[in-house]
């Protein structure tokens, strides 16, 4: 796209020497890059592979220098599923997940139109607000949010203290959704108004069509957030096993004693697995939501 | 039903923002006026994890069942001190009645706090002398400052292990006894191969696995604390003399840099390749449960067990050596605290019980009868723990009341030490008492 | 329009705009505003979860400044990982950028590969990486062992556990790639070529056309670099863990840090003190800290112009 440097299929011999040089020039450069590429491949996908392998090989020889599996223990699976909790811990992430993205999408979609189509005073102050709090770090307001949640309403051990508040907006959300949605012509939306449309059906009919890939990056991005999550499941949930979440629990795996290095790689396997899986599937949304990040000013 | 209830408080709580003041601290009372011949369930929490283990306190649980049909049993494993601690204070219908730990760090802060209930009234009322019932040092670490909120459930007990080849080939007849036979074994088992080694008598350093400050001190009969519950590692010398002697053992087995570049070669402690397992050093100090964990991984030379050594002015008191255990106490605020009770009395108290759960496990039993119980599984190896646990001269790390806080302090410490990061010992561990007094001033 | 009807409609879309925000303001209120506050009002108090709050004065202040010993070494540790870790992940992405702008075979295959590791989910990410650095048994050591390099102690090691952290944020420059890509497509391509006629080597070209073009990204990169920082949780705290082998083992309390504070960050010092030691007000001096330092950061993001907020109508 920038510049040529497609490889020469065949070096045609009336080229001058000049010509040559220029092409032999490009080839070099082409074996470069491409060097570079396949080291840098490299680099980004061993770590897959020795995972991979050691979570195929024997308690032992994960100890040892081999590389490759010998023989290949696919049981290891088995056993990971068989663990106790393995399963709640995927339901539970799952939960999580779903309803969090869900209701995080539902409650952000009409605050970022508000924020990017509606006249009002105090429009960029609120903006600036979500863009703060999208700032922040959770452990911020972590402490008195705990007491809040297990003092006032007895809910933590549960998936509640992640879930509810997913129902009021996620500042990164509205803000993506947000730089989205401005860039929608006006004419659109005040068109819908002079048919009469009400604002929400406006949002509904006309608008939100329009958004959707954005609404699938955002989406997209909750779910990943949701079941990456770490920290949350950690303060909230982890006094009761069984509404530990996969990230949270993949780490109480390894602990206990004895647990070998091949089972404990076999679990990470599954856990990053439902990531790359809906990567696969969702390839182009998500590139474009990384670019909605802002990087479009 | 209460979950919808607890969402409408949300709401309304939501709305008020008053509650600022709202850090609702009451801890709605627990008490012990419950009727636990009334049909009860009773949440226990415990950290066990291995299929073994789970297999073992889950008989014993059946076994109660049994006895107290009445009384359900909700069992939660695998929980740790963080969670427990978390459970504790937040109260409500899943949180535990009855919690146990691996780790006696937190029985200060538990008894302290009144996170766990006083078991004094509750044992007197049952009938049971607790001196005539445990072992004294398991009695040390599961009260503080005379709050008996936890009892012993099966205890721990650190020991020296030697590779017996080993021994044979550097021609040493018997364990060392004193701390100076120690570092001449040590020495005499190590093979050194270029800059590395062929094979290490023993890893001295603080980051070692279970070398570590409290379990070396231990040798030397340390006090922690004075009277007034003050750091004093500056003025009692046992500290002062065990960083000498670890000092003197590094140096005289290659020094620091050598020694912690082979300890990086090192499989996971709790792994197949342990490094005693492997052969990569000659000796080490454990905790009994290395004897099964030794014989699940096949380890193919002949093991030896012996207490720590001690310090050649202490020659007398060789035998004793470090321990901890388990613990298990009842929630303040359970309010089955009767039910919850009858649990404890059972998993703590009954011979049976007790002696089952250790032979199912290799810990040591944490009753005087146990230990004496001829149903008792015990080949030498193991009975030389069951002889360290009941040393009257073994020690333990004391209750704080912010736990092992203390310990992380002086850990810290002895890695700059050793790493040579800190040369004045006087000066640094006036700096730990600081520290650590600093610490517990902050909790009060 | 007679001015009633005008005041009914402008009260009816004020109501509108409300309802369309009511998520985000009840949201904000309920779990930003008031726990904010919260943090404040306990800053000053002395609290630990059983006996009720008592105030404390600035006694929880001067604790976390002058006595707490992880808090400086957190603060150290928080600044190498802004000068080293930030920039060697903004000079990575942009080179990893480059690099798939000019490749021209293979290029989805080689963008996948590379943008993969983003998505790992961190705790994994770490773990797998805690198993590759094992000092003893993991894969790398092996390798760099065969060909006679030195064995580091990874994250077992104090003065190579960053850098191993570093090495785990690079692998997942994805996110860093995507921007840096897109960005690099958008240089007109007529200043290369009026630069490649005034005789600009390579060198010249990406330093006289590329970075001025890309420089407010390179921007973007570094100051979301530095805020992601101060967020720096998971991958630290789960490396510890695994590290030191105290991960999940009940029997033994995990002290973040590990080994000897070298990956302390500022968030852990808040599970440490709130949900570890209970010392709920220390924790709530250190959220304040967090909170000062993200917003400081912020607001030089929001400084830039025409930058982060695109403009609306």
């Amino acid at each position: 796209m920038t510049d040529v440097l497609t490889p020469p299929a065949t070096v045609s011999p009336s080229l001058s020497d000049p010509a040559r040089a220029v092409r032999r020039k490009a080839v070099l450069r082409w074996i470069a890059v491409h060097a570079l590429g396949v080291a840098a491949a490299l680099f980004f996908v061993l770590p897959f592979v020795f995972v991979l392998f050691t979570s195929l090989m024997s308690d032992n020889q994960a100890l040892t220098r081999a590389l490759w599996p010998h023989p290949f223990v696919w049981h290891n699976y088995v056993t990971v599923f068989r663990t106790p909790g393995f399963l709640t811990w995927w339901k539970n992430s799952l939960i999580y997940a779903g309803a969090g993205t869900a209701l995080t999408v539902v409650s952000s979609i009409p605050v970022a139109y508000a924020l990017a189509k509606f006249r009002f005073r105090g429009r960029n102050l609120s903006l600036m607000m979500v863009v703060a709090t999208m700032m922040l770090p959770p452990q911020v307001i972590v402490v008195p949010m705990y007491l809040f949640w297990a003092n006032q309403l007895h809910l933590t051990g549960t998936l509640w203290p992640l879930i509810i508040p997913m129902a009021f907006g996620d500042a990164f959300t509205i803000f993506l959704l947000r730089q989205f949605l401005v860039t929608i012509p006006n004419e659109y939306v005040d068109a819908a108004r002079v048919d009469g449309c009400g604002e929400l059906r406006t949002l509904l009919r006309v608008v939100l069509p329009m958004a959707k890939p954005a609404v699938a990056a955002v989406a997209l991005f909750q779910f990943f957030y949701c079941w990456n999550d770490y920290f949350g499941p950690q303060i909230y949930a982890s006094e009761n096993p069984a509404a530990w979440t996969l990230s949270y629990g993949l780490e109480s795996f390894k602990g206990a004693h004895q647990t070998s290095w091949n089972l404990t790689m076999a679990a990470t396997m599954l856990v990053m697995a439902p990531v790359i899986i809906v990567f696969f599937f969702a390839q182009k949304a998500f590139v474009e939501g990384v670019t909605l990040t802002g990087v479009k000013g | 039903m209460s979950r919808l209830t607890r969402l409408c408080s949300f709401v309304a709580a939501a709305a008020s923002i008053s509650l600022l003041a709202g850090a609702c601290t009451g801890q709605s009372g627990g008490q012990a006026d419950d009727d636990p011949t009334k049909d009860v369930t009773v949440n226990f929490w415990h950290a066990w994890s291995q299929p073994n283990e789970l297999k073992a306190i889950n008989s014993d649980i059946a076994a109660f069942e049994k006895v107290h049909p009445n009384i359900h049993v909700h069992v939660v494993p695998n929980v740790n001190d963080d969670k427990i601690n978390q459970a504790l204070r937040t109260g409500g219908s899943d949180s535990p009645d009855v919690v146990s730990s691996f780790t006696t760090d937190n029985v200060g802060k538990f008894c302290s706090s009144g996170a766990l209930a006083d078991l004094g009234p509750l044992l007197k009322k049952s009938g049971i002398d607790p001196a005539k019932t445990f072992p004294k040092p398991m009695l040390d670490y599961t009260a503080y400052q005379g709050t008996r909120c936890t009892l012993p459930l099966l205890g721990d007990a650190y020991g020296l292990y030697y590779n017996k080849d080993a021994f044979k080939a550097a021609g040493i007849s018997a364990p060392p006894r004193t701390m100076s036979e120690f570092k001449a074994d040590a020495v005499k088992l190590t093979r050194s191969q270029g800059d590395s080694y062929a094979q290490l008598g023993f890893m001295p350093d603080f980051h070692g696995y279970e070398s570590t400050p409290a379990h070396y001190v231990a040798q030397w009969s340390p006090t922690y604390f004075d009277a007034q519950g003050r750091s004093q590692t500056a003025k009692d010398p046992a500290f002062t003399k065990m960083f000498a002697f670890q000092k003197d053992l590094v140096n005289s087995l290659g020094g620091f840099t050598k020694l912690e570049k082979y300890r990086n070669t090192f499989g996971d402690e709790f792994g197949a390749k342990n490094p005693f397992h492997t052969g990569q050093v000659a000796m080490a100090t454990d905790g009994e449960w290395r004897l099964g964990m030794a014989r699940d991984a096949g380890v193919k030379f002949p093991i030896g067990v012996a207490p720590m050594p001690v310090p050649d002015d202490q020659a007398n008191t060789y035998g004793k050596g470090y321990i901890t255990g388990t613990i298990v106490g009842v929630a303040a605020h359970s309010a089955k605290q009767n039910a919850a009770w009858e649990l404890v009395k059972f998993l703590t108290t009954d011979t049976n019980a007790v002696v089952d759960f250790s032979n199912a496990i290799h810990n040591v039993p944490s009753t005087l009868d146990a230990l004496k119980s001829p149903k008792l599984v015990s080949d030498p190896n193991f009975k030389t723990f069951l002889d360290i646990a009941q040393n009257p001269n073994s020690n333990t790390t004391p209750a704080s009341p912010n736990g092992g806080q203390y310990q992380v302090t002086l850990q810290d410490f002895a890695y700059s030490y050793e790493a040579g990061k800190a040369t004045d010992l006087p000066t640094g561990l006036r700096g730990v008492d600081q520290q650590v007094d600093r610490d517990i001033a902050q909790t009060k | 329009m007679t001015p009633l009807t005008l005041r009914a409609k402008r009260r009816r879309s004020a109501l509108v705009t409300l309802g369309f925000l009511a998520p985000w303001i009840i949201g904000f209120s309920v779990f930003f505003a008031y726990p904010l506050i919260s943090t404040v009002y306990f800053s000053f108090m002395h609290y630990d979860g059983f006996r009720p709050p008592t105030w404390n004065g600035t006694r929880n202040w001067s604790y976390v400044f002058t006595q707490y010993p992880f808090f400086w070494p957190a603060l150290r540790n928080t600044m190498w990982l802004v000068l080293v870790m930030v920039t060697t992940r903004v000079v990575f992405g942009l080179g990893i950028g480059l690099l798939i702008t000019k490749i021209k075979t293979g290029t989805g295959l080689f963008r996948t590969a590379f943008y993969l590791p983003y998505l790992a989910p961190p705790v994994a990410a770490t773990m797998a990486f805690a198993f590759l650095l094992n000092p003893g048994t993991g894969p790398v050591n092996h390798l760099l062992g065969d060909i006679g390099l030195p064995q580091p102690g990874w994250f077992n090691d104090p003065s190579w556990s960053k850098p191993a952290l570093t090495l785990l944020a690079l692998w997942g420059i994805g996110d860093l790639m995507v921007i840096f890509m897109a960005a690099l497509l958008d240089v007109p391509k007529e200043q290369y070529e009026a630069a490649e006629l005034d005789g600009a080597g390579p060198w010249q070209r990406f330093r006289f056309v590329t970075l001025p073009n890309i420089s407010p990204i390179v921007m973007f990169a570094v100051v979301t670099g530095v805020i992601q920082t101060m967020q720096y949780y998971t991958q630290p705290i789960v490396a510890g863990k695994v590290a030191s082998g105290i991960i999940g083992n009940a029997g033994q309390q995990f002290e973040p840090g590990y080994p000897e504070k070298s990956t302390l960050t500022l968030p852990q010092l808040v599970y440490n003190l709130g949900f570890q030691r209970f010392d709920t007000g220390s924790a709530c001096v250190i959220a304040l800290i967090l909170f000062a330092l993200a917003m400081a950061f912020t607001a030089l993001l929001m400084r830039r112009r025409g930058g982060l907020i695109q403009a609306g109508d």
